[in-house]
């Protein structure tokens, strides 16, 4: 076993008896990166100097038996939507392609305020609009289970990179699914968390009422691990919430002793591929044998998320993405007649079809004579969704379903069909429209070697309850990552 | 529900390759039917997150600090300091 195959939680106690150093931690990870991303193609950027004097200052920091942070020392890679000082930060697109953010996300702050050495930035679907990775302006990133697939997406470098052991933890953002459906087709842990949770400031804004920031990790203990870095109040985020955090790692427990554990039919219905069903069905069976209480539980509105969440995330991007004008940062087209046709140039060239169809829904459903139709409605239908996630949560303390419909498809499979690909985060989706936390593991394999994955969803700001119920099923049924 | 996409297209500041409108509109089409089934309400009440409200922070002075080359160096055109942008006033 390389050290590399380890996961933080172990390196972290390695790292305070001195069996390894920082160093040779980064000097691992970057081998596994020198041997395998010519095939894999996480990263879109490598930050290899700084991570290494990142490593140094940590082993400076156990050297001098200094009381270090959890997460100190073990290298961490980062989306390439949140902002690095000094750090190319493109969004996987040729707007952004040579930009370099003057500012640190507040996220990456907490990151080097506990000296985690940051490995590089992650290639994901451009602007995080995908679910393959497959629109990223710079390349393809394949799924380490099987190269013949996609990773998932859009947070799918993210998790290509953790499953690959080219980083131990990630961090990556999730809009309606971005971390946890890419961490279901990979076969590692990724958790969404409750909105307002982790600060957006240095997040490019995708959907701003939807867009969070989460880890993924090859356990339940290093997902609780990074969560408590990166979750803080930050006056930044006017959405953030100013809530006590950083105590996930702490208190996991694996009893789950009496865990009312709410099945929603509306999830195991048409769609959802048998073996899935089958699969998940056996999980939820297992924690049942294991002390906890199954209660049937009704999602109706289910069937309206994937449409409310188009209506809202395209909304809300194509007024986001209006700022990508050629002006004071990104791409300008080369050449223009005038102001206006150096917007369109520059837009026309700088976006891919994906980006252009996503701000053409949102600018179609806010135009005139079309908002009360579209935006208004799906807004309505969003808190007739929140009212139904409310009512559940009378009845149980946690939601199991799937994380995904189908396991990781083949590269190219759905790209020319946009409606396919977004069907893709119908069991992801609805937890975005209602800001809930929801954590995804794997917890089988399907007959062709392919992750399958349980989603829990939990209530507002209870990040706990659903990671011990994962970190409960892990040690059930043992580590699949 | 038919789209114009000549007119999204101009309200979005994007052109589309003639190649590429047909399939644009299609997918286009296709998109805005699926959005489009959604429930029938009788309320015309509001929505409002009334259990989470923003915090607004204090009117206080930002004392983050940037140097103005730091500010620029992101931007395509520069001159003296400025961007430099097509000219708009005759």
């Amino acid at each position: 076993m390389r050290i590399s195959d380890k996961t933080a939680s172990e390196l972290s106690k390695m790292l305070r008896n001195k069996e390894c150093s920082s160093v040779e931690i980064c000097q691992d990870v970057f081998d596994k990166i020198s041997e395998n991303e010519d095939d894999i193609k996480a990263y879109v950027t490598l930050n290899k100097e700084n991570a290494f004097e990142t490593a140094k200052k940590a082993d400076e920091g156990f050297g001098n038996g200094e009381d270090m942070p959890v997460l100190a020392g073990i290298p961490m890679s980062v989306k390439d939507n949140i902002s690095t000082k000094g750090l190319r930060t493109t969004c996987s697109s040729k707007m952004l392609e040579n930009y370099v953010p003057p500012f640190d996300a507040t996220v990456v702050k907490n990151i080097e305020k506990n000296i985690v050495p940051v490995i590089g930035k992650t290639n994901m679907d451009e602007f995080a609009m995908g679910s393959s990775t497959e629109t990223s302006y710079f390349q393809i990133t394949k799924n380490p289970r099987n190269t013949e697939c996609v990773p998932g997406g859009s947070s799918g470098g993210a998790a290509a990179s953790v499953a690959s052991k080219e980083a131990i933890v990630a961090i990556g953002s999730d809009t309606g699914g971005s971390i946890r459906q890419p961490a279901a087709f990979c076969g590692v842990v990724g958790l969404k968390p409750t909105y307002g949770s982790v600060s957006r400031y240095g997040l490019v804004a995708f959907a701003s009422s939807l867009d969070q920031i989460g880890p993924i990790a090859r356990s339940v203990e290093d997902t609780a691990i990074l969560q408590d870095v990166i979750s803080s109040y930050d006056t930044m985020d006017a959405t953030s919430c100013d809530m006590p955090y950083g105590n996930l790692y702490r208190n996991l427990s694996e009893n789950i002793k009496g865990l009312k554990i709410g099945i929603p039919s509306e999830y195991f219905g048409e769609g959802i591929d048998d073996e899935i069903k089958t699969n998940v069905m056996n999980t939820i069976k297992i924690l049942e044998k294991n002390g906890a209480e199954i209660v049937d539980i009704s999602l109706p509105s289910t069937k309206y998320a994937i449409n409310t969440y188009y209506i809202l995330a395209s909304a809300e991007a194509s007024s986001n993405l209006s700022r990508f004008d050629g002006v004071r940062y990104g791409f300008r087209a080369p050449e223009y007649k005038d102001l206006n046709d150096m917007y369109v140039k520059t837009r026309s060239q700088g976006f891919g079809d994906e980006v252009k169809r996503r701000i053409m829904l949102g600018t179609f459903v806010l135009s005139s004579g079309f908002y009360d139709a579209y935006y208004k409605k799906a807004k309505k239908t969003q808190q007739l969704i929140i009212s139904e996630f409310n009512d559940a949560f009378k009845k149980c303390d946690i939601i199991a379903t799937p994380t995904t419909p189908t396991t990781a498809f083949k590269i190219g499979a759905n790209i020319n069909d946009p409606i396919k690909m977004y069907y893709n985060d119908v069991c992801t989706v609805p937890v975005n429209i209602a800001g809930l936390p929801a954590v995804s593991m794997p917890c089988a394999y399907s007959s062709d070697k392919l992750p399958i994955s349980i989603q829990f969803i939990g209530k507002h700001f209870d990040e706990q309850t659903i990671l011990n119920a994962a970190y409960s099923l892990e040690k059930i049924i043992g580590n699949l990552c | 529900m038919n789209i114009d996409i000549k007119h999204i297209s101009k309200l979005s500041r994007l052109e589309i390759e003639e190649d590429k409108i047909e399939k644009f509109s299609n997918d286009m089409q296709e998109i805005v039917k699926m959005v489009e089934n959604l429930p029938e309400f009788d309320s015309v009440e509001e929505v409002l997150d009334k259990n989470y409200t923003m915090k607004l922070r204090e009117d206080v002075a930002v004392t983050d600090k940037f140097k103005r080359e730091e500010l620029l160096a992101n931007a395509p055109f520069v001159e003296s300091g400025c961007i430099v942008v097509p000219k708009t006033v005759e």
